[in-house]
């Protein structure tokens, strides 16, 4: 076995072995939390290392290409940039902070394995390491009535979505006589046409689906979003959508692009996912249940994107995915450093923040507009790149749903910013402190949305590349 | 058409001196009121200098689109970073030029939150320049977008009567607007085939179906129409103009609502001629009915400020009426009419903003006898009003002919109903006239002091411009009909 190619997975080992010699000892949050920022620091760089790596491992069943390389920096970058946020871990006792990092990374080392399974055995042992870890990270929270609350709904729903997922794969397997996605990709297309097949196929993708929040999938976010702790929170809509779009993908495009069945299928699910997920968030009152369902409706978007299933298509979905760990990001980092002790969020409760700290006002306005898809902003670039290869596929009349979408997802989202920049709070507020490497974190962040919105020439010619794998 | 490209990127220097307008305000400490007043009178000052400089230096002979600037952005996309102007985009630079200047000028007493209202007012004006400077569809989306959502604050927090309400019914309707240009564009450029946003490209005749063109066209002509006021899609606009503070009310009426004539323009008629002659008739209609609504409506208002609204309703349906048209007259009407009802909104907006200011009401039957009180600021409103009714000598009123003249060649019909309604405006505005100006003097607004001479610059520099147009029409014709003809040579 070439230990080289498998490296950014052995560092993410490595670190998490670390993490859980700290849970032996003494707590002590300062040093976990530099530790953990310094390891993922560093790990950013071995994943951008060990991106020209390829070959294939443990017979086949893993494989190491440009796509699975890319999506583990993705990943890698979403673990360091949520980790930026832990400073002050509020929301959780300080015994446990050596457990939340250890769990969070082994949450990201089994969502880089995720993304680098074709097997369907290494893939759900994948699925399911990351998703125990997070059922865990939920509980977490110190105010457990939310916590247990959030945390069980998250595993009943997660375990069942997993069963479901488990029968996909027994119907596949039945149908072609193999577990290897290799071969799958030979195969599916020639048996598409077999009710078997798609049901199979469908159930299959729900597992993944769940993840990214799908209808009907979908009923777990909010109450998971506002009762786990800040940062998991800020890890579940970046991260974690990151690793089950990777997979999403790599699982669509197995059918070779022209079934019909599946394609209808998705168009379904994208228009009441992003319809559910923008009518809803209209009524919410709590920031984070109204980011939970905005993520909802941004899980439609991308599967239009993945329903297109033409070069187009993925490579915007490759694209939206950085793009929304960015935007997600940004407003998670607002949440956790307004909500100073760890609390909920309401949206009022974001009252005179233009005056409270500026920048982050700005990052917050940045972001929502870039997930209502507003230009200059790269979540802009992104619904360009979905529309665009939808409507290469014909899809208009999807495109122009998902547009009245947006609109509508406009709406509450200029509410928080009126919350933000309006509306005054009922007693004067402090100025919030924040510490200059968060200040320089959040202009980075305003600065990346902008200037890959405005000049996008690169990130795509990436997302392009990794696309093509998925079509050889 | 040819091509001019530039020795000296004098349109993207227009874009450069807003963007670091932008940033010198952003980077500047909120208590600095004074210098980021300065810096943004100075940069808009720039802006209004080149754009004059190029009205002057554009080569009427050569005609075609000149000053061109072009590079690849995202090769692989077919998006290239594509200006230059022509006959209809410098009357509207110049437009621009000259509200934001004046606009910059107009707010330079405010003290509330005065570094957000700067930073973003710049933000909507780069969009503006850029909309009416870009040839690549990418950008003019882009920049029609961000001239938009900066918007919604600039009216939550700085407007009045009923902000929240106007700036969020404003924006959603202008983003669905833009939620029916994104697909129209996207379905163009796909079906070229051409892999290009480039829009000269784009516009080869026959390189779209009549029935894709039908179909781009409608979608362009409701998006941008949205934005024009197109009647039964302007309700948002009285509303807005109400809601909006005195320089946003000046930019928005003023070159806001010119972008959504000028989209249809650019993107609708340039793209889809076929498109545009077959809804022609569709765009007469609905522009009659605007201009007969908007006057109609007007008629009944209590506020100054919603009469000035339904106006502007009534002086874009002319607009839409003139592109209806599809003729050389009506097209250099309605461009011409963008133009002048641009300056008479913007003089309109900055001189009640200023009897505003003073007497904190703009309800019709507060105000009287303002001639006494104010008679300087008084006086600008005034020449406003006429400017709106179309006298003659005054920049509209040559604007309102061509387009009038030539909508009785084509719709005989419509023509005579928008000139019985145009007497209707004339009415309620000489009626808002009569009571605001004339009467009586007000008792509590006495010793108010009148616009003094510095304060009155941009208003100055208004109504000169509109009488300069308005003595010598030709000046704005000559340089709209290097445009205008050979479009319409360009038709099938």
């Amino acid at each position: 076995m070439n230990a080289m190619i498998f490296a950014p997975e052995l560092y993410a080992l490595c670190m998490s072995a670390v993490f859980f010699g700290f849970t032996l000892t003494r707590p002590n949050s300062r040093r976990d939390f530099l530790m953990a920022l310094t390891f993922a620091a560093v790990g950013i760089g071995v994943c951008l290392t060990a991106i020209p790596a390829s070959g294939d491992l443990f017979r086949g069943a893993y494989r190491v290409d440009l796509f699975s390389q890319v999506f583990k920096t993705l990943l890698f970058m979403g673990l360091f940039l949520v980790i930026c946020l832990c400073s002050e871990l509020k929301g959780i006792e300080e015994r446990l902070h050596s457990e939340f990092y250890l769990l969070l990374t082994i949450c990201t080392l089994s969502m880089m394995m995720l993304v680098s399974s074709v097997h369907l055995l290494t893939l759900y042992l994948a699925l399911e390491l990351s998703s125990y870890s997070l059922y865990i990270l939920v509980f977490l929270r110190k105010r457990e009535d939310y916590g247990v609350d959030a945390g069980v709904k998250y595993f009943l729903i997660g375990a069942t979505a997993s069963a479901v997922m488990l029968f996909g794969f027994a119907l596949i397997y039945g149908a072609v006589q193999t577990a290897y996605l290799g071969e799958l990709l030979r195969i599916l297309p020639t048996v598409l046409d077999q009710p078997l097949v798609i049901f199979g196929l469908l159930l299959t993708l729900s597992g993944f689906l769940f993840k990214l929040a799908v209808f009907p999938f979908h009923f777990w976010a909010p109450d998971v979003y506002e009762g786990a702790p800040n940062q998991v929170t800020a890890y579940i809509a970046s991260a974690s959508k990151v690793g089950a779009i990777a997979v999403l993908l790599r699982l669509v495009s197995l059918t070779g692009g022209n079934s019909e069945y599946l394609a209808h299928a998705l168009a379904i699910l994208a228009i009441i996912t992003m319809t559910v997920g923008n009518l809803s968030a209209m009524v919410q009152k709590d920031l984070k249940r109204l980011l939970a369902y905005s993520s909802v409706a941004q899980a439609g978007y991308i599967l239009l994107g993945i329903l297109s299933m033409n070069p187009a298509g993925y490579t915007s979905v490759v694209f939206y995915a950085a793009a929304l760990l960015l935007m997600k990001f940004t407003c998670f980092m607002v949440v956790v450093k307004v909500a100073d002790d760890g609390r909920n969020l309401s949206v009022d409760g974001l009252a005179g923040l233009h005056k409270r700290s500026p920048i982050l006002a700005m990052a917050l306005m940045l972001s929502l507009f870039g997930l209502a898809g507003i230009p200059p902003t790269i979540g802009f670039t992104g619904k360009l790149l979905i529309f665009t290869a939808a409507i290469e596929k014909g899809y208009f009349v999807l495109v122009l749903i998902a547009m009245i979408n947006v609109v509508i997802s406009l709406y509450y989202y200029l509410l928080v910013i009126k919350a933000a920049y309006l509306t005054e709070p009922k007693e004067a507020l402090p100025d919030l402190a924040i510490s200059p490497p968060v200040k320089a974190l959040a202009g980075g962040l305003v600065a990346a949305m902008v200037v890959v919105g405005i000049f996008p020439t690169y990130v795509i010619a990436v997302a392009r590349a990794v696309a093509r794998l998925l079509l050889a | 058409m040819p091509l001019t490209y530039a020795a000296f990127p004098f349109l993207s220097t227009i874009l450069l001196a807003c963007v670091a307008g932008l940033l010198i305000i952003l980077f500047l400490p909120a208590e600095r009121e004074r210098e980021i007043k300065w810096v943004s009178a100075v940069c808009s000052g720039i802006t209004l200098a080149i754009s004059l400089f190029l009205f002057i230096a554009y080569d009427q002979d050569l005609g075609g689109y000149q000053f061109v600037e072009r590079i690849d952005w995202v090769p692989s996309m077919g998006i290239t970073y594509f200006n230059g102007v022509d006959g209809f985009g410098l009357p509207m630079l110049l437009l621009t030029g000259i509200v934001f200047f004046t606009g910059v000028l107009t707010m330079w007493e405010m003290t509330l939150r005065v570094k957000e209202f700067f930073a973003l007012i710049f933000l909507l004006v780069t969009g503006v320049f850029g909309m009416f400077m870009a040839l690549d569809l990418f950008f003019i989306f882009v920049w029609y977008d961000v001239s938009l959502f900066p918007m919604y604050l600039l009216i939550a927090v700085w407007g009045s009567t009923r902000k929240e309400y106007a700036a969020m019914k404003l924006t959603l309707y202008l983003l669905a607007g833009s939620a029916l240009i994104l697909p129209g564009i996207i379905y163009l450029v796909i079906n070229a085939g051409l892999n290009t946003f480039d829009l000269l490209a784009l516009s080869e005749p026959g390189l779209f179906t009549p029935g894709q063109q039908r179909f781009a066209f409608l979608l362009f002509y409701i998006g941008f129409g949205i934005l024009a006021g197109v009647w039964p899609f302007h309700t948002w606009s009285p509303v807005g103009h109400v809601a909006a503070p005195t320089a946003v009310s000046m930019i928005h009426a003023g070159v806001l609502m010119k972008i959504g004539a000028f989209g249809v323009l650019r993107l609708g008629m340039t793209l889809c001629p076929l498109g545009w002659q077959y809804w022609a008739p569709l765009m007469a209609f609905l522009a009659t009915v605007g201009i007969v609504y908007g006057a109609f409506v007007g008629l009944s208002q209590t506020d100054v400020k919603y009469v000035i609204g339904y106006s502007s309703v009534s002086h874009m349906g002319i607009v839409g009426l003139g592109l209806a048209t599809v003729s050389v007259d009506g097209l250099n009407g309605a461009v011409f009419q963008m133009f002048a009802h641009g300056l008479m909104t913007a003089l309109f907006f900055s001189s009640l903003g200023y009897i505003y200011d003073k007497t904190h009401t703009k309800t019709i039957a507060d105000l009287g006898g303002m001639l006494k009180t104010m008679p300087v600021a008084t006086g600008y409103f005034i020449v406003a009003a006429l400017t709106g009714i179309g006298v003659p000598c005054l920049a509209s009123f040559w604007a309102e002919l061509m387009v009038f003249i030539s909508a009785f060649k084509v719709y005989p019909i419509y023509g005579t109903l928008a000139i019985c309604a145009l007497a209707v405006t004339a009415l309620f505005i000489l009626r808002v006239v009569q009571k605001v100006c004339y009467g009586p003097e007000q008792e509590r607004f006495a010793g108010l002091p009148d616009v003094s001479l510095g304060l009155g610059a941009p208003r100055i520099i208004l109504v000169s411009v509109i009488v300069i147009f308005g003595l010598f029409p030709s000046l704005m014709f000559d340089m709209i009909q290097t445009a205008t003809i050979p479009f319409l040579d360009r038709l099938p």
